[in-house]
């Protein structure tokens, strides 16, 4: 413990004991965690605090008890909030658009928000932005005319202009198809200055392929932090594969192959034992939290 | 990276750099933060530019003005407060959409998104506040536009700089109202029903005291500006009004900040809260001020006594007696007038000359305009103003000479369609004169049931089968040259036995009803012109009898009258002797109808 506490206490973004609720539901429950620079993925269920962790380092949204900092600036102060905004790029979860702008439009006036104001320098922004996100042939078309996936890439890329130090993405893959999601990953792996990156995601996969750092939040709190190796490793020795569904494995699928693939918590005996996912291991996790 | 419990721990970063992480391409100069409000502000005027809605309100605001001015004269003292009117409809839809502007982030889910931005909501709002200027070109085009037609039919004086001034700030305050609401309310029908209030606003005074009608965004109703021989200064009160308008702007301005901002800057926004508020009330004491004695004698001086405040110029036997400012008419009245007396040589001319007068009407009392003013001294307002031609209907006893023809201020229109009607209309009063047809007789009414003495009274006479009548009906049909269709009688509805009884107009003479004004001439609608005097009622038989003179040469009617013009100025001589000269059969006319209750009128004998 005192060395995770040490290694909060110097990190570039930290949460210190955050706790938040909404009436009687607890979304936040002590979380303690420090990011670094690089991209770390954030796996939880639904409602297990996700969204409501990031917009607090968003500096969206307050905490009730705890305390955050951001390149060692404090949100609470108004000025170092400021400060941590003209550092920040996010992608809330769900994102409504003004409809009625156009792409390039809408990209111009984010900048604009986002302090950006000489005009060469902002149409330069939105330009490489775009590009990066493959909508640079809408640039004129009306947000109204965009596919679902389309307009997660452009919330993607509001989120990247200004070349943001702290770039937080809540479900950023979602509605994007396999390509897109590819792309996505190239994208955020090639972003110039090594930016602390967060991203909350369903996909286990997403994590794996370009996460060096995950952190797994169960009802509220962080049950695991580490690599997607680690991650994987700690459900070594709890998966199997069988030819039935055996009624004792905690979570049990079927593959294409005809096969059941088991989590639990030792493989019986006959049963083919194999090497943990990623996604193996935060089921297990999970059913370990209780949350399965 | 770490967690509190369940993993291991990550590793860290040795030193925390507080300048870390800045992000290239951001403004850090001391003024980005109005850097930042003036780049949103040039985004959001752009949208109010582009926006179809503020086009539309840009288009009905003219339909509006339009409307509102087309059949008036133009006088600048009352286009200028008609284009406010223009300016409500403009205003209604830039409130639309500066609420739908303000409520943009939460009505598309995309507060979170905006709070993660280093520009804070107030600066956000500052900018949508100077953006609103976005909306002035659209009112500029309204009076410029106002301002192109109205000088293309002859303006009348010049525009008010306050009140013009005034209605781009009512669609500024509009505006103001509309972000100051969608600061707290995101819902779009919240603009909808702010705009509707303000064009519920914009109609009659529902306050306890008339003058309050000011206070209003902007009184549309209830105004004798149309009909005023001059601007009459502090009616309305225009640059208070602007002051009021401005401080309303100012006041919803703050109001969006101090919902928009969270914290901070509370004592500022306070301070101008107040200062608002004070310059609303200072406007409002303003607006509520008296018009002064001075200023109210002089304007009933005007109306009662036009000749006091008149200038006349004599042309061709004629005297034209305008107000102050209304010189440009002069040539408008001239040509109609002296294309009838060219047809009718001086020496067949009454003796009395023509006199071709502006007046005034008044109506008191008015408290917009006499308010704050004691009773006493409204009342004799009220009967000075009565002695006006102008309000002479309403005074049988105030008999206006039968030389004179007399133009309401207000109803001389401009140029086009209605202008060639008011030709004709004057043309046809002008012949009336030049063939000596009287305007009214005196006459006796009964004694009352309740007994006392006989009555005199003026009446309108009726030329009851007299050459002159047709003959001034042809005078003005040849110098005005109406269209054909322009001209339309009881042929043109299948003759007097295809009309109705209740379309019938018809004057008992004597013993027997005779059709009168059943025609429609240009101008028969309007009240171009008045006079002599109290005007003849033309007669169908005379129409008729005028109609088959113009379809004959010109010259052959004009040598006619050339050799015999002291016969057909005879009131004796009768439509059937005239057209039995001319060779042509006699119109027939159906005798009338009788109507129950019918005064008995005069007829036309001196």
């Amino acid at each position: 413990m005192d060395e995770m506490t040490a290694n909060v206490s110097t990190a570039a973004v930290r949460a210190d004991g955050l706790s938040r609720r909404y009436g009687a539901t607890r979304a936040l429950g002590g979380v303690d965690l420090g990011l670094e620079r690089g991209i770390t993925g954030l796996l939880g269920p639904n409602g297990a605090g996700k969204t409501t962790l990031l917009s607090i380092l968003a500096t969206v949204n307050e905490p009730d008890t705890g305390n955050v900092s951001v390149f060692g600036l404090d949100p609470r102060d108004a000025a170092e909030r400021v400060e941590i905004r003209r550092r920040l790029g996010y992608l809330p979860q769900e994102l409504g658009y003004h409809r009625h702008f156009t792409v390039a439009g809408f990209l111009g006036y984010v900048a604009i928000l986002k302090e950006i104001t000489d005009r060469r320098r902002r149409a330069e922004e939105v330009a490489k932005v775009l590009a990066a996100v493959g909508l640079e042939a809408r640039a004129r078309t009306r947000i109204r005319a965009l596919s679902g996936g389309m307009r997660q890439r452009l919330g993607i890329a509001q989120a990247l202009l200004g070349q943001p130090a702290l770039l937080i993405l809540d479900e950023p893959t979602a509605g994007l198809d396999p390509e897109q999601r590819l792309r996505f990953r190239e994208l955020l792996s090639e972003l110039p200055g090594n930016p602390v990156i967060v991203l909350s995601t369903h996909q286990a996969d997403d994590i794996a392929a370009i996460c060096p750092q995950v952190v797994v939040l169960l009802q509220g709190q962080v049950r695991f932090a580490g690599t997607p190796a680690e991650l994987a490793a700690a459900a070594a020795g709890h998966v199997w594969t069988a030819a039935e569904r055996h009624p004792s494995a905690h979570v049990s699928w079927r593959g294409g192959d005809g096969r059941w693939r088991h989590i639990g918590d030792s493989p019986p005996a006959g049963a083919e034992p194999v090497a943990p996912t990623v996604e193996d291991g935060y089921l297990l996790l999970s059913h370990a939290a209780g949350t399965r | 990276m770490t967690a509190a419990a369940g993993g291991p721990a990550l590793p860290g970063v040795d030193t925390v750099d507080p300048t870390a992480g800045q992000s290239p391409g951001r403004d850090r100069s001391p003024t980005a933060g109005l850097q930042t409000v003036m780049g949103l502000a040039r985004v959001e005027a752009l949208l109010l530019v582009r926006s179809l809605l503020i086009l539309a309100g840009l288009l009905a605001g003219g339909a509006v003005v339009w409307l509102a001015i087309r059949s008036a004269e133009p006088l600048w003292w009352n286009v200028d407060w008609r284009i406010g009117l223009g300016q409500v409809v403009l205003g209604m839809t830039v409130l639309v959409v500066a609420q739908l502007a303000a409520s943009r982030a939460r009505r598309n889910a995309m507060t979170d998104l905006y709070a993660s931005f280093p520009t804070t909501a107030g600066i956000r709002t500052v900018a949508q506040l100077a953006g609103l200027l976005g909306a002035v070109p659209a009112s500029l085009v309204l009076v410029g536009a106002t301002t192109a037609v109205v000088q293309s039919r002859g303006a009348i004086g010049t525009p008010s700089f306050a009140v013009l001034a005034g209605g781009l700030l009512l669609v500024l305050a509009a505006g103001a109202a509309g972000i100051a609401m969608g600061t707290k309310f995101s819902h779009p029908l919240v603009g909808t029903l702010g705009a509707v209030l303000l064009f519920l606003s914009s109609g009659n005074s529902h306050l306890p005291w008339a003058a309050g009608l000011w206070l209003y965004p902007w009184a549309s109703f209830g105004d004798q500006l149309g009909s005023l021989p001059g601007p009459l200064a502090g009616y309305p009160p225009a640059g208070a009004h602007a002051l009021e308008l401005a401080g309303l702007a100012a006041f919803a301005g703050v109001v969006a900040l101090a919902t928009a901002m969270t914290r901070g800057r509370t004592r500022g926004l306070l301070a101008a809260g107040i200062i608002a508020v004070a310059t609303i009330c200072l406007a409002g004491a303003l607006q509520l001020r008296p018009i002064p004695t001075a200023d109210l004698n002089h304007l009933v001086t005007e109306v009662a006594d036009p000749g006091s405040a008149q200038r006349c110029t004599t042309a061709s036997q004629v005297r034209y007696c305008l107000y102050p400012g209304f010189g440009s008419l002069l040539p408008s009245l001239k040509a109609p007038t002296n294309a009838v007396l060219a047809h009718v040589p001086a020496r067949a001319r009454p003796a009395d000359s023509l006199t071709v007068r502006q007046v005034a009407g008044l109506s008191l009392p008015d408290s917009t305009l006499t308010h704050g003013h004691p009773d006493r001294q409204v009342s004799q307002w009220d009967a000075q103003a009565n002695r006006s031609p102008a309000n002479r209907t309403s005074n049988s006893a105030n008999v206006p000479p039968a030389s004179t023809v007399y133009l309401p201020v207000g109803s001389w229109p401009a140029a086009g369609g209605p202008l060639a009607d008011a030709h004709f209309d004057l043309a046809l009063a002008a012949a009336e004169w030049a063939v000596r047809i009287p305007s009214q007789a005196i006459d006796s009414l009964p004694p009352q049931a309740s007994g006392g003495p006989s009555r005199k009274v003026t009446l309108a006479c009726v030329p009851l089968d007299q050459a002159r009548e047709a003959i001034a009906i042809w005078l003005a049909i040849i110098a005005t040259h109406p269209s054909a269709g322009a001209l339309t009688g009881v042929e043109g509805r299948g003759g007097l036995t295809g009309v109705k009884v209740s379309d019938l107009v018809a004057v008992k003479v004597g013993s027997s009803l005779v059709p009168t004004d059943i025609w429609a001439y240009p101008g028969s609608n309007t009240t171009a012109v008045t006079g002599p005097g109290h005007g003849p009622q033309a007669t169908v038989a005379g129409y008729l009898l005028a109609k088959a003179m113009a379809s004959l040469p010109e010259q052959k009617v004009a040598r006619l009258l050339t050799d015999g013009w002291p016969r057909w100025l005879n009131w004796h001589s009768t439509d059937a002797e005239l057209a039995a000269a001319l060779g042509i059969p006699m119109p027939s006319v159906h005798a009338g109808l009788s109507q129950p209750g019918t005064p008995v009128e005069p007829v036309c004998t001196a």
